[in-house]
Formats: C-alpha cells, sequence, structure tokens
C-alpha cells in the first residue's frame, strides 16, 4: 500500500501545486469567475491522460518505441513555455495590482491571456497523467485479479492527499498578501520551470540527440534522487544527484535568462509607492502581453 | 511580442521535427539485447554491454500490469505497456555501470547495465 501511496501521491504533487497557485492567482486578481478555464485546461489533462494511456497500451512497433518519448519532451518543453509566459504575465499583474489597476484592465485583454492559465493547468495534469494511468491501470488488473487491493487504496490515497496539498495552498494563501504571494509563487515557478528544462535537456541526452556529458558531482550520499524527498525536490526544482553538466548548464541558464528577465528590471519608481501608484494607473503603463 | 513568440514556436518546432527525424534514423543499425520483465523483475537482472557502442534493449513486458523502465543514471524513461514489447535505445557508454528500475514496482524490478 505504501509504495503504489508514494508513487501516485508523487506524479500528482506536481499537479495539484500548479493548480493551487493558479486557482489562487485567479482568485487573488479578483477573477474567481475564470476558475472554469483552470477546471477545463485540468479535466482536459485528465480526459488526455486516459486517452494517451489507452492509446500507449494498443501501440506498436516504432509508434510505441519512439511516440512517447517524443510527447514526453514536447510536454516538457511547453510546460516551460507557458510556465515562463505565466510568470512574465504574474510580474505584469503585480506591478498593476499595487495601483489597483486591475479593475481597470479590459476583461476581453485579460480573456487573451487564459489560455495559458489553462494550459499550465493541463501540461500540469498531463506530464505525468498518462503514466499515473497506466500506474492505477495495472493495480486495477491485479485488485481484479483477487489481489492488491491494498495497493489500489494507498493509489486512491495517493491522489487525495495531493488534492488536499492543491486545497491547503488555495485556502492557506488566502490569508498571505499578495506581494508576498507573488514573490513566493514566482520562486517556486521560476524553480519549477528551470528543473523542467533541465529534464528535457536530459530527457534529449537519455535517448541520443544530445551526448550524455559526464555527470558534474554526486550528492546521492546526501540526499537520493530515488528517496521521497529527492523525488519531491526533483519534481519542485529539478534536483538531481548526479547531474550531467549539461543538464546543470541548461537549469543554471534558465534561471539566469528568466530570473534576470522577470526581476532585472525591476522599476526604480518602486522607492516611491505614491508617485508609483499615480503612474502605475495610467492604463497605457500597463502592458499585458498579447 | 506576438510575431516573437510565433517565430519561437517555430523555431521549436522545427527543433522538435529534426530531432525526431534524427531520432527515427538512429533508431536502427546497433545491437539488440532482449531484456524481459516477468513478476515485476527484469531477466537478465545485469547486461553486458561493450563499452563506446550504443545498444537497443528490446524490453519485454510479460505481465499483466505496465511497467516502467527507468534509469536515472542514463537519463531514460520508458513505459513498457502489459504484454508489449518496447525498443529503447541506449547511448554509447562509457565504462561503469548503469543503475535501472521498474518505476512501478522498484522494489522487485531491479537491475544495471554494466559497460566495458
Amino acid at each position: 500500500m505504501l509504495p503504489t501511496f508514494v508513487i501516485v501521491l508523487r506524479e500528482a504533487f506536481e499537479a495539484a501545486l500548479l493548480l493551487g497557485i493558479v486557482y489562487t492567482y485567479l482568485q487573488k486578481i479578483g477573477r474567481p469567475q475564470h476558475y472554469r478555464y483552470v477546471t477545463a485546461g485540468a479535466v482536459l489533462g485528465v480526459l488526455a491522460s486516459i486517452a494517451t494511456g489507452v492509446v500507449v497500451s494498443y501501440l506498436s512497433g516504432p509508434l510505441l518505441d519512439l511516440g512517447p518519448d517524443l510527447v514526453t519532451a514536447g510536454i516538457l518543453f511547453l510546460s516551460v513555455a507557458v510556465l515562463t509566459w505565466m510568470l512574465v504575465w504574474m510580474r505584469q499583474h503585480a506591478r498593476a495590482i499595487k495601483g489597483d489597476v486591475q479593475r481597470r484592465i479590459d476583461e476581453a485583454e485579460s480573456r487573451s491571456q487564459l489560455w495559458v492559465i489553462a494550459t499550465v493547468a493541463f501540461v500540469g495534469v498531463f506530464r505525468e497523467g498518462a503514466e499515473t494511468v497506466l500506474f492505477v491501470w495495472g493495480l486495477l488488473a491485479q485488485a481484479a485479479a483477487g489481489a492488491g487491493w491494498a495497493s489500489l487504496i494507498g493509489g486512491v490515497l495517493g491522489v487525495a492527499v495531493a488534492a488536499v496539498v492543491a486545497l491547503a495552498i488555495f485556502n492557506g494563501s488566502k490569508a498571505v498578501s499578495l506581494p508576498t504571494f507573488f514573490s513566493v509563487t514566482s520562486v517556486l515557478l521560476l524553480l519549477l520551470a528551470a528543473g523542467l528544462f533541465s529534464a528535457g535537456v536530459g530527457r534529449f541526452q537519455g535517448l541520443g540527440l544530445l551526448p550524455l556529458t559526464g555527470e558534474l558531482w554526486d550528492t546521492s550520499w546526501l540526499l537520493d534522487e530515488g528517496s521521497f524527498v529527492g523525488t519531491l525536490l526533483h519534481g519542485l526544482a529539478g534536483y538531481r544527484s548526479r547531474p550531467t553538466s549539461l543538464e546543470f548548464g541548461a537549469w543554471s541558464l534558465y534561471l539566469l535568462v528568466a530570473g534576470a528577465l522577470l526581476f532585472g528590471s525591476r522599476p526604480t519608481r518602486r522607492s516611491s509607492p505614491r508617485s508609483g501608484i499615480a503612474r502605475e494607473a495610467t492604463p497605457s503603463n500597463v502592458h499585458l502581453p498579447s | 511580442m506576438m510575431t516573437a513568440r510565433r517565430r519561437w514556436l517555430v523555431a521549436m518546432a522545427a527543433l522538435a521535427i529534426g530531432l525526431a527525424a534524427g531520432a527515427a534514423r538512429a533508431a536502427a543499425g546497433p545491437k539488440e539485447i532482449p531484456l524481459t520483465i516477468e513478476g515485476h523483475r527484469f531477466t537478465p537482472a545485469e547486461i553486458t554491454v561493450a563499452a563506446g557502442a550504443p545498444v537497443v534493449l528490446v524490453i519485454s513486458n510479460k505481465d499483466k500490469a505496465a511497467e516502467e523502465f527507468e534509469s536515472r543514471d542514463l537519463r531514460i524513461e520508458k513505459i513498457v505497456p502489459a504484454g508489449k514489447t518496447v525498443r529503447v535505445r541506449i547511448p554509447a557508454l562509457k565504462k561503469g555501470a548503469y543503475a535501472f528500475f521498474g518505476d512501478f514496482h522498484p522494489k522487485t524490478a531491479q537491475g544495471r547495465i554494466v559497460a566495458e
């Protein structure tokens, strides 16, 4: 029961984290009416996971050899792209909200961005979703054969605990101030995206599309990647106990570039809140990506 | 902003297609080594390969449950559905041992590739 619980929780944790963040984000910017975009993205993610799980089981030959790998790598890099997009968007909102501009932001203008939110929810669920479906499916098959009910219960509990994590983020961060929420989630998402980027590069190394460069260090004695904390940290921030130089390079490069993009051009007007409000309240000063 | 994003997406798509073509080309050729999953265990549990030459693992899952062939050392994660056979390309390795395991049954499904 415990091993399946850990496996399912691990797969569902990232999805729970992302869903918790995007729901809270919409709530914080005063747009609870857009929850349905997140829900739709998540539901689509579940459906796509089930569909992929079924399709993969019926594939064979070169399609099965290569197809899932390309989908996985594609989803990894798509995740990095939408997370980066969301970071930039959140950053702009964070600036605008200080001037209480959110009410002036044209609904239509912000709606054009909602597909990003929906896609974040989608990739969050779908990224490990198909794997989880196949795993749980296997548990069901074993349970149907008269054995392994405990394992199945473990798997269901894993999903339940992940859902509780998402709820806890949502409820817990209600009391958190907006700037704190934005800062914390920015850092979280930045690390998450960096980890996904380096995981994508690692995947390409495993596929032989990039050379398998030597490992930089070995911290498996300190925190093994296979341990529970290690896998969570791997999912959250791309932790590798034995990273290849290319993986570490990709991870640092992403953090550097995206970090500079987000935090580098910090406006100086911050030092003077009053004038800041006056300036930021001008709609022409709010640059939503379009 | 829009055009920059479009251009970027197009570049990423081109890259993906190029990589797919490269991977497809690379899939033919190297020596094939059978690996069986049965009772949530790998047979053989230890595979010896020549260092410096890529090989292809032909993994057959005889169980009723899906398994995921995973190697952290090799950056490989590969779903092997119940009753299916999957070919996994192992790139040319330096001398050494590379552990792998079944991510869905990590307690029992374990093995390693030794490159000499």
